[in-house]
């Protein structure tokens, strides 16, 4: 049998996420307790995730976080700062779709398929976006709004109120309608230049310079500068083919380069995290031990979900008797 | 019910202004909800849009509490159901059909999950809710004169509240 490419890999994982998230609320509805939430703060058997921006908005109005919030959001972070920002393109339902409504377009809609879109463009937008919304929320709200703006929270939520509640929610409308636009357009605009909620991903990425990420080796590059491939296989639009990688900013390792490259000279391909730094005891590289370190990092994880699932009331009881002793602690002291 | 804003929050909520700070929207209440009371919120107002509900009037919060154990962000507090102050139930005696002396209901006591503390029944017969009543809605659900009604806790006026110290 062949071995699947990465790109059969991520498509696969990324509709298994896309059809979890609608059979979510179904296995609620037939009460099965062993997964909850949406896109914005989720659990499985006891391991919390969160979207960072919302714990974020959380943390910011009440300077306070709880320990589900915080290890949710790490977990994100701990990812993009090894992985760089591979939830957007291995995860994110968001970034499903609009891959697709591409596809569309490229076959339908464009006239020339080929016509490179300019990268390194739209993480500024995002930033400025990003900070205008978040100022909007810091002056005017106590609500986290910024949650409004996930598209993937749209897609669960979708989800959870037609099974939930039976009710046909709008956000499904919204959804649409900005496939659509994706649709005519083609360049994955609300990635590109909106979603607020892969700024603070990006921003934690850039932290670390020995991520996972896309290399090129100029020597082993055999196609022409008119037709390329990875140019062309690129979701986002970038150029692979920069020698320092200046474009690693909106990169989302998707790995789509590097598949389209094997066929050709093998000129692209992924650097492991933290490649090159020496381990000095054991004499072998960080890379190398970071593989073990995955596992480890997974098993302790699901180590601690479990324990957490077992005593769960236990530590929400204790915590909310500590949050409660302070509050009327303070209310004394004013 | 979409626009109605007589809704409850779900046992063991902030004060108003604290919970919408402090609610991620992510829906986890309404999902472990074993008898559905718990609703996100539905609407064009992105303040209160996808935070959880309950009306009395279609179906009752039945203080089992899996909510309020399951907020990831503390949003709600993990109380007793005897500390929680969802609202107050007040019972309007010219339409109690027990008051008014029609037929024998009971209906609201039989009910009530905090029997003999929220609700008692003067002389053996008359039901009375007392400041115990945790505002779950179940006897404005069950009421067949629909003599009941359950005000949210953010709608009283917080000097004379008595679960201000805990919610």
């Amino acid at each position: 049998m062949r071995k699947p490419t990465l790109k059969t890999c991520r498509r696969t994982f990324q509709i298994f996420i896309a059809l979890a998230f609608i059979f979510i609320p179904v296995l609620n509805r037939s009460r099965y307790s062993f997964v909850y939430g949406n896109f914005l703060s989720f659990q499985a058997f006891g391991v919390p995730f969160a979207d960072p921006l919302a714990v974020l908005q959380l943390t910011v109005k009440n300077w306070y976080f709880t320990l589900d919030t915080f290890i949710g959001a790490l977990l994100p972070l701990i990812l993009a700062f090894t992985l760089g920002t591979v939830f957007c393109s291995w995860i994110c339902p968001y970034g499903l779709l609009p891959e697709w409504a591409q596809k569309v377009n490229r076959k339908f809609v464009a006239r020339s398929p080929r016509e490179g879109m300019s990268g390194r463009k739209g993480f500024p937008y995002k930033i400025v976006i990003f900070s205008l919304g978040f100022s909007v929320f810091f002056l005017f709200s106590t609500t986290p709004i910024l949650n409004q703006l996930s598209t993937a929270a749209w897609y669960s939520r979708f989800f959870q109120y037609y099974f939930g509640q039976d009710v046909v929610s709008l956000c499904g409308l919204f959804l649409i309608s900005l496939l659509c636009f994706e649709c005519v357009l083609g360049k994955r605009f609300w990635c590109r230049y909106i979603c607020p909620q892969s700024v603070l991903l990006v921003l934690v990425k850039l932290l670390n310079r020995k991520r996972l990420k896309v290399v090129f080796a100029k020597q082993d590059c055999i196609c022409n500068s008119g037709y390329e491939r990875c140019k062309m296989a690129c979701t986002l639009g970038l150029n692979p083919k920069t020698e320092d990688n200046v474009l690693e900013t909106e990169c989302n390792n998707c790995g789509d380069c590097v598949v389209s490259c094997q066929k050709m000279g093998k000129a692209l391909s992924f650097e492991l995290p933290f490649a090159g730094i020496p381990f000095p005891h054991l004499k072998i590289q960080v890379s190398v031990l970071f593989k073990f370190l995955v596992v480890a990092v997974f098993s302790g994880i699901l180590f601690f979900g479990i324990v957490r699932w077992i005593f769960h009331r236990k530590l929400k009881r204790m915590a909310t008797r500590f949050s409660l002793r302070r509050e009327l602690f303070s209310r004394v002291n004013d | 019910m979409i626009g109605s804003n007589h809704f409850l929050r779900p046992p063991g909520a902030r004060t108003e202004e604290e919970f919408l700070s402090r609610c991620l929207q992510c829906g986890q209440c309404a999902q472990v909800c074993i008898f559905d009371c718990i609703q996100m919120r539905r609407g064009f107002n992105f303040f209160l849009a996808g935070t959880p509900e309950i009306n009395p009037k279609v179906a009752p919060c039945y203080l089992c509490m899996r909510c309020s154990a399951i907020c990831p962000s503390d949003a709600l507090h993990d109380i007793d159901i005897y500390e929680v102050r969802m609202g107050v139930a007040e019972l309007d005696r010219k339409k109690c059909l027990t008051w008014k002396e029609e037929l024998l209901c009971r209906s609201c006591y039989e009910r009530c999950p905090i029997k003999w503390k929220a609700m008692i029944l003067e002389r053996g017969e008359y039901p009375v809710i007392t400041d115990e009543c945790a505002g779950c809605g179940l006897c404005e659900h069950v009421c067949p004169a629909s003599a009941i009604v359950v005000t949210p806790t953010r709608f009283q006026d917080r000097s004379n509240d008595p679960g201000k110290k805990l919610s």
